[in-house]
């Protein structure tokens, strides 16, 4: 199939669920090993409870940020890849921190579909929620139909 | 034990005094940074641990049935070149440094045994309500001099 068979299957309103994703002192401990950010944030209970950010407290260790951006960028890449769909870009914001015992889902909506003059491009936006339904980050991406990867 | 191996410097408070302070940051000087072969091992223990497990990533012949035609990194392994491209001076590391939020550009994937060189600024600096903020941008390319990605973000500052 060709990118523009691929780009007529992909629906306005398209969801893509993510996996769930919950966090313990060993998915931090192996996202720092992935990342190399050993900020003591994400890892020095003792130092967290002490220390407020400028009247932020938040009460022990937690996630990496960039952990739900790996997370979002697993769901849109296993859901395009398949389907021919080029990951182009994501942007994101932290809402909420993320704390050890929470569980996050990640969560895209195909809200548009852009055919320019080079390309065939899908917006998407992006929520990631915790186990109570509040939104932990938030974010757009873009993918784009392609017939090769650039190379 | 970290992707990079033994040699990265784990401990973030050591040379905690030779990091530039917001006070010192100047947006537009180059970040110090050196270039890294990631090599197909350090590419799936990335993946690994930040839980992918798309088959793009690890097996060679499913990877090359697709139109990447073989094994690429998960896009997201910017995460790890932040930080395997810059040096243990580098501010990034300042315990206390709070991620709020990055933008990112996929150009072209990064494939097993790339070499990829980092050019690394603080584009804007400023200060909301009583938060220093610090502006960075990356931009990373291959040993071919192509860009595969670049990206923006922004840290909350220790004081």
């Amino acid at each position: 199939m060709n990118a523009q068979e691929n780009y007529e299957k992909i629906q306005t309103g398209d969801v893509v669920e993510g996996r769930p994703f919950t966090v313990t002192t060993d998915t931090i401990q192996d996202f720092g090993d992935a990342s190399l950010d050993y900020n003591p944030l994400h890892f020095d209970p003792n130092w967290m409870e002490k220390n407020d950010f400028g009247g932020t407290s938040f009460n022990g260790v937690i996630m990496h940020g960039m952990q739900n951006f790996a997370l979002i960028t697993r769901t849109l890449t296993d859901w395009l890849v398949p389907r021919g769909g080029y990951h182009r870009r994501l942007e994101t914001r932290w809402i909420k921190p993320v704390k050890l015992g929470d569980t996050i889902t990640p969560e895209a909506k195909v809200i548009r579909k852009n055919p320019t003059d080079g390309g065939l491009w899908v917006q998407f936006d992006i929520i990631v929620k915790n186990q109570q339904g509040e939104p932990v980050a938030t974010g757009q991406a873009l993918a784009e139909f392609r017939d090769t990867i650039p190379a | 034990m970290n992707v990079m191996g033994e040699n990265f410097e784990t401990d973030f408070w050591k040379e905690v005094n030779d990091r530039a302070t917001w006070d010192m940051i100047v947006p537009g000087e180059l970040r110090e940074t050196r270039p890294v072969t990631l090599t197909k091992q350090i590419i799936q223990d990335f993946a690994r641990k930040v839980g992918e497990d798309n088959p793009l990533y690890f097996d060679e012949d499913y990877a090359k049935s697709t139109p990447y035609g073989g094994i690429v990194a998960p896009p997201s392994i910017h995460i790890l070149l932040m930080f395997a491209c810059t040096t243990s001076k580098d501010w990034m590391r300042s315990p206390g440094t709070i991620n709020a939020g990055q933008n990112w550009y996929y150009n072209a994937p990064i494939r097993p045994d790339d070499t990829i060189t980092m050019r690394g600024t603080a584009l804007d600096k400023f200060i909301k309500k009583d938060r220093l903020f610090a502006v960075h941008e990356n931009l990373f390319t291959n040993q071919h001099g192509q860009v595969v990605c670049t990206g923006r973000g922004q840290t909350i500052r220790p004081v």
